[in-house]
């Protein structure tokens, strides 16, 4: 395959991608279709963020985001039928059992290890080893501008671990699980090794200390920006949104077989930290997966990181030593 | 301990009768196609067909099974096609209910260990609004209640529980679903031969 070049690089050697937004596939449909599949995130973001910002104080708490998470993603499941990006990512009973069971994970075993070592854990030993308060000008601000700045300080963690993770072998390692999905769904995002789950969880949040409020509203941006990461829809996002943020097409670069595009695009929300820092592909990609697009089972999924570890130290240790010929 | 009493949880048993005059060989190359996938490997012998499957695609339209036998008996009324196919995959569900019920318990036999944290009062009463909340007309921050931020953070086995029921419902959908599924595209793709 020849590929394409992308500024110093060559993007689609190895698996077919596509790049450039004029070359990505629209809607097909009335316009009725056109219209919702074109508005239908924009729209949702906004409410969601009006919804927070006038919500009254006896809704506007985590029980309620935990529950409009949920009825969301649902939502986005029914649009997965309806609007399907690829047939090829069409969710099946098994992938829809492997996600939940990461799913599952992630609300209960990751929950309780977060509780005693996530980073709210680790910033509140930090302060309180030092006798420092959280930063108490932060909620001073507006509400906005409190929300977006959580939202962003936490991609913009998120944005250098997750590209840590695909320039140094050991964080490597138990990200690459998460390489192996094949197709995008909407419960795609929390398919990988359990110690991956937690690293890039990890966030910053804890040293600051903001309303309530300010922390639904960032996890509206969250809700509504990052869950389009992996999900099978085909929208004819604006071009602004598409400037901004992050989007299936994006990600799908990010997954595909091609071993260039998926060093690209590492941002979770905001796609404008990759443009800042020159890894930002505007493309789409249907083929996704290592090694050719083999899916993983979820035992070695689980072992994955530590069989291919220990391999790696016997590898480097076990090099036989150079002896001189006398 | 026999395990025919409880291999039906991951195993798929059933049969069919195939159309009329069809002999095994017709059959089983009409069935071939479902076999040449990826991750796949297979052995035909007359009336046998045995296969596995490894790290199958999700669009394998068997990628459900991992083993499997298919077996075309000659009885007086006509052949039949019967097949035993095992899944790993029903098998995990049917596991992952218990699993999450586990969890749930481990969750509360943790949080019996938890010392009660103090309620945090912070003042927030001394926090100005920001004035342009003020002029957008959102809700004052609540000063009535005490911050409770650090307090009541406790561990809940609820989503555990959650899950466990949501495993439960998907093994048997699953079991049903995946069963039937199978028969009918074994029955259409047999159907589809023609003499």
């Amino acid at each position: 395959m020849d590929g394409q070049r992308v500024g110093n690089r060559l993007i689609g050697t190895q698996a077919p991608v596509i790049v450039g937004w004029e070359n990505i596939p629209k809607v097909e449909g009335g316009p009725m279709k056109q219209f919702v599949f074109t508005w239908f995130q924009p729209v949702m973001l906004f409410a969601l963020i009006a919804f927070w910002y006038y919500a009254p104080n006896s809704i506007a708490k985590a029980s309620t985001a935990v529950m409009i998470g949920i009825g969301f993603k649902l939502l986005l499941l029914a649009l997965e039928w309806v609007n399907p990006r690829y047939a090829s990512w069409r969710l099946t009973w098994k992938e829809l059992v492997t996600d939940l069971f990461y799913v599952g994970l992630g609300f209960t075993l990751l929950r309780i290890v977060s509780h005693y070592i996530g980073s709210d854990a680790v910033a509140k030993a930090i302060q309180d080893y030092f006798h420092r308060d959280p930063f108490p000008w932060f909620i001073g601000l507006p509400l906005l501008l409190q929300g977006f700045l959580i939202a962003f300080i936490f991609d913009f963690g998120q944005y250098w671990m997750h590209r840590g993770m695909h320039n140094w072998y050991p964080l490597w390692l138990p990200h690459s699980v998460h390489h192996y999905i094949t197709q995008l769904n909407v419960n795609k995002g929390a398919v990988g090794n359990p110690v991956e789950l937690f690293l890039i969880g990890l966030g910053i949040g804890g040293f600051f200390d903001f309303l309530p409020r300010a922390a639904l509203i960032a996890g509206a941006f969250g809700l509504a920006i990052g869950t389009y990461q992996h999900i099978n829809v085909r929208f004819n996002s604006p071009r602004w949104w598409r400037f901004l943020f992050n989007t299936t097409e994006h990600h799908s670069l990010h997954h595909s077989q091609d071993f260039e595009s998926t060093r690209s695009n590492y941002a979770g929300a905001f796609i404008f930290i990759d443009r800042l820092f020159g890894t930002c592909i505007d493309g789409e990609a249907e083929l996704l997966g290592l090694e050719g697009g083999r899916r993983m089972s979820i035992r070695e999924q689980m072992s994955h990181p530590f069989t291919e570890g220990w391999k790696a130290l016997k590898a480097r240790f076990d090099r036989p030593v150079a002896v001189s010929a006398e | 301990m026999n395990l025919r009493f409880i291999d039906w949880i991951w195993h798929v048993r059933d049969s069919l009768a195939l159309p009329a005059g069809q002999s095994s060989e017709d059959a089983f190359d009409r069935l071939d196609p479902l076999f040449r996938q990826t991750g796949t490997t297979y052995q035909r012998t007359n009336d046998t067909l045995t296969f596995r499957k490894k790290d199958q695609p999700a669009q394998d339209k068997m990628s459900v099974f991992d083993v499997g036998a298919l077996r075309i008996d000659k009885t007086a009324a006509g052949s039949v096609l019967r097949y035993d196919l095992s899944s790993r995959a029903l098998l995990f569900c049917f596991l992952a209910s218990p699993l999450f019920f586990g969890i749930g318990q481990m969750t509360v036999l943790i949080s019996q260990f938890e010392k009660p944290k103090p309620q945090v009062e912070k003042k927030q009463a001394d926090i100005p609004m920001n004035p342009i909340d003020k002029f957008l007309g959102a809700p004052e921050p609540d000063h009535s209640k005490k911050d409770k931020t650090d307090g009541d953070k406790k561990l809940s086995p609820k989503a555990a529980y959650i899950f466990s029921g949501i495993f439960a419902v998907l093994y048997v959908v699953g079991r049903i679903l995946e069963d039937r599924l199978m028969k009918a595209r074994f029955e259409k793709t047999l159907a589809e031969w023609s003499h």
